[in-house]
């Protein structure tokens, strides 16, 4: 949607003023209400759908098949679909690429780890059903929810099959609830000289910039980097804002992962 | 492995139904109220399926602009994770995908009272998040309700429902196992008669076991119209009470 | 890989965790049908033997009818939307309510997008600048449509439109700016043609944009007003909502009495003109149609201020989310409810909205109007 040219300066005058005045009356460390569903398809090890108060609602499904990880390197594969935008575009090309750069470089490989020969290869799907404000971070917290409520299926054979020409064997119906840390990526949007977390879409249309942060195991890791959220009102990012934002997010993010893992 | 028994002397098919038995359906609609006009989601035994219907609205392009009549669309997308094993092409673009398109659009073009909507366009996209046989008409039925919460008018109920004949025994509603195992007839039924509005032979069925077939397949799309209607009165007895007070 | 958990049981595990960073709601097991648990439809289908007795009898004023279900077999009744006719009888075409006035039998959906009607104060917002016209998008099924020839140009009200006007018209209105216009006619097709010649109507500023489903905008006399805190309220009847800073002709303005004058004296009809305490004088009107009417400046608006057009536009989203009707007094009723909250950011919390929906509701009926 195009703001008009009143409307974007009432905004930014208010996000860009002290303290930041947004626009939903939220403080600047405040996330959107967010509701979050999981297990809900039987045929993937897990699931997980996450809406947000926008209608902003990101489907995620967490699948698993054994392979030799001689020979496959990746051991996730992440594939980001997005309604509204081509598979192919920047866009969604970025998103999916910062994903799967983050997911499989941060998750722990030995979590997956069957055998001396053989381990799980997971096929995150990212499916966002509509998307109004930069999707990321709702996306981070569906993987989240997703690898966090996903069941393995539970090994019973040897688990040294280094000699033996034989697949492993699993248990019929009992499986072993993957235990992993995963990141989480979130968006923050740069307003003069404050940092707003979880950007509304107005919000992002008046940002100065936007900065994407990692946090992973206690703490801020990378990639940290900028986001372009709009093309009018972009400005450099300067060095104390970084500083704002991961300060920011070393503050909110214990309680986020409370929020989202405490079932 | 022993052969599944797809249906026994006794009457029962693989999940245990009888030959008459339509799978478990569920559906609510309006699910994504600030996403679309109109919106469904609709589970029909395993199959699960998202519904977005946006419009009538000022077409996107001009070319899409008919001065007489609304335009439908349709995006059908089937996830990679929806089937057990998951699928390495992402569906889109493929013949039959496009071909499902097509046959839906028909499906609903005579439904839908086009000619009230001159120069709009009305998009139905579709997510399919799990399918285990008979999508064609979770689609036709997930599109219906989803029609219908729009508020676009319409001439009445289209339900779906698939046919399988296993030698000379006509199942309703077919699982994906049954599917792989027979030949199947998907229909579109106009409200309670008995018109149909869309036929799908996909494989060799004799002609003189087509009554039949016919027969039970309309009389599973009138329960299934029955299971629909009745939600869209719950939802909408629902609303008119929450407005009142 | 085999189905782990069992599709037929819908067993919800809700939790909810209060903070003050994020809110969280957790369903596990399941997606939807929250309301079906206590339901029999948890096994499939049998198919039933006994077929309902069709319904002769005929819809009642009211009740909910579903699309292809006989409203009327009596042929006396004109059918309006929502109806089509078939053998000499009337069935629903959409699901929602009958409704009958006088010969006409309608049916109104339960949702659907806005039918703009002639007279409707309504928001728009421009999608596209055209020749000697402009498209506004204002929610409905088409784009409307406004003339040139329907604004108040700068240099005077009456004055014709000449050809550098089509030419700087994106001078005046450019995409995505806000205003509020009049439905002045509708089109064969069903699509607006707005107007802005008065001088309530026109392009907005000072304020922020909001939406709601339009059938909560109930269409009244007034749609601009003046609320507590020096803010000024529009509710389009299309849903589209602005809130801003009250200004001079606000005040003026504040009774539709004195619109109805203003528009007299606009079109020249009346020859009573009377420069009085709240009428706006000729030379005032030149003056307001100069080019500040179409400014994209905003005046200065105190922090204080911005605070309180959040908090309505918040509680305005409560009320919308409650699907409660949006009127100024439960506009007013709301504002004050959520006093109770001093964080204007808790207003997003489903349920600190739905508790002021339930206080404004209560309040109605305390006082026995509900």
């Amino acid at each position: 949607m195009v703001l008009s040219v009143t409307e974007k300066s009432y905004l930014h005058e208010s996000l860009a003023s002290v303290p930041p005045a947004r626009p939903d009356g939220r403080k600047a460390d405040q996330f959107r209400p967010i509701e979050v569903f999981t297990d809900f398809l039987p045929a993937s090890n897990g699931s997980s759908k996450v809406v947000a108060s926008d209608g902003t609602e990101c489907l995620v499904s967490v699948k698993c098949k054994v392979v030799d990880h001689a020979v496959e390197e990746d051991l996730v594969v992440v594939d980001v679909d997005i309604a509204g935008h081509r598979d192919d575009s920047g866009f969604v090309q970025g998103i999916a690429s910062t994903l799967s750069k983050v997911l499989s470089t941060q998750l722990d490989r030995s979590c997956l780890r069957l055998t001396k020969k053989y381990s799980f290869k997971l096929y995150i799907d990212v499916l966002v059903l509509s998307s109004f404000s930069h999707p990321l971070t709702l996306i981070s917290f569906a993987v989240y929810s997703a690898l966090n409520s996903t069941q393995l299926p539970k090994l019973i054979s040897s688990d040294d099959d280094l000699d033996v020409a034989e697949l492993p064997t699993f248990h019929d119906y009992d499986f072993v609830k993957l235990n992993v840390s995963v990141p989480l990526l979130f968006t923050l949007a740069i307003c003069g000289k404050n940092v707003l977390v979880d950007p509304a879409s107005n919000e992002s249309d008046v940002a100065n910039n936007g900065i994407l942060v990692t946090w992973n195991n206690g703490k801020a890791t990378a990639p940290i980097r900028t986001l372009g959220l709009n093309e009018d009102y972009v400005s450099g990012v300067s060095p104390q804002s970084l500083q704002d934002s991961i300060k920011m997010i070393e503050q909110v993010a214990p309680e986020v992962l409370q929020a989202l893992g405490g079932i | 492995m022993s052969r599944l028994e797809i249906y026994s002397p006794e009457g029962l098919r693989v999940d245990g139904r009888r030959w008459n038995e339509l799978r478990r359906l569920e559906c609510s609609i309006n699910t994504h109220a600030n996403a679309s006009d109109g919106s469904s989601y609709l589970e029909q035994g395993n199959n699960k399926v998202i519904t977005l219907v946006t419009g009538p609205q000022e077409p996107k392009l001009r070319s899409q602009m008919n001065v007489t009549k609304a335009t439908i669309s349709v995006a059908l997308n089937i996830t990679r994770f929806s089937k057990i094993e998951r699928s390495k092409s992402s569906h889109k673009n493929e013949r039959r995908v496009l071909e499902m398109q097509t046959a839906l659009v028909r499906t609903f073009e005579k439904n839908v009272m086009l000619h009230l909507y001159p120069r709009t366009q009305i998009e139905i996209q579709i997510h399919v998040l799990q399918q285990d046989g008979g999508l064609m008409s979770s689609l036709i039925n997930g599109i219906t309700l989803a029609l219908i919460d729009a508020g676009i008018a319409m001439y009445d109920y289209i339900s779906g429902v698939s046919i399988g004949l296993y030698d000379t025994t006509p199942l309703l509603d077919l699982n994906s196992v049954e599917e792989n195992a027979m030949s199947s007839v998907t229909l579109g039924v106009v409200g309670k008669s008995e018109k149909l509005s869309l036929l799908l032979v996909e494989d060799k069925i004799p002609l003189d076991r087509m009554e039949s077939v016919l027969a039970i397949g309309i009389a599973g799309s009138h329960r299934i119209r029955e299971l629909m209607d009745k939600e869209l009165r719950k939802h909408g007895e629902r609303r008119l009470a929450n407005m009142s007070t | 890989m085999s189905s782990r958990s069992s599709l037929l049981t819908h067993s919800q595990q809700t939790a909810s965790m209060p903070a003050d960073v994020i809110s969280v709601r957790k369903v596990q097991e399941g997606f939807q049908f929250v309301n079906s648990l206590a339901s029999e439809g948890e096994s499939d289908v049998e198919m039933s033997d006994d077929e309902k007795v069709e319904k002769s009898a005929e819809a009642n004023d009211g009740a909910i009818v579903t699309p292809g279900e006989l409203v009327t077999d009596d042929p006396i009744w004109m059918r309006g939307h929502g109806t089509y006719f078939l053998e000499n009888k009337t069935y629903a075409s959409v699901a929602g309510t009958v409704s009958r006035v006088n010969r006409l039998l309608s049916v109104v959906p339960l949702r659907g997008r806005y039918a703009p009607e002639t007279g409707d104060h309504i928001i728009g917002r421009i999608a596209e600048v055209g020749n000697r016209r402009w498209k506004v998008d204002i929610g409905a099924k088409q784009h409307a449509v406004l003339m040139l020839g329907s604004v108040n140009l700068p240099g005077g009200v009456l004055r014709r439109k000449s050809e550098s006007d089509e030419l700087q018209m994106r001078n005046f209105l450019k995409e995505g700016d806000l205003l509020n216009a009049e439905v002045q006619s509708l089109f064969q097709d069903g699509s607006a043609s707005l107007h802005t010649r008065s001088l309530k109507y026109g392009k907005l500023r000072n304020g922020v944009f909001l939406q709601v489903p339009s059938p909560l905008i109930v269409r009244s006399k007034n749609h601009t007003h003046n609320l507590p805190g020096n803010v000024t309220v529009i509710l389009g009847v299309n849903g589209f909502i602005w809130l801003r800073k009250t200004s001079e002709l606000d005040t003026a303005n504040n009774s539709s009495a004195v619109v109805g004058k203003n528009a007299a004296t606009l079109s020249g009809a009346s020859g009573e003109f009377k420069p009085g305490n709240n009428s706006v004088s000729i030379t005032r009107l030149e003056e307001e149609s100069s080019w500040e009417i179409y400014s994209d400046k905003n005046d200065h608006i105190s922090d204080v201020m911005r605070k309180t057009i959040t908090r309505y536009s918040n509680v305005i989203k409560a009320l919308a989310h409650c699907e409660i009707g949006i009127t100024e007094a439960r506009v007013v009723a709301a504002y004050e409810a959520s006093m109770a909250y001093s964080q204007i950011g808790s207003l997003i919390d489903k349920e600190n909205m739905e508790a002021i929906g339930q206080d404004v509701i209560n309040a109605e009926r305390m006082r026995g109007n509900a």
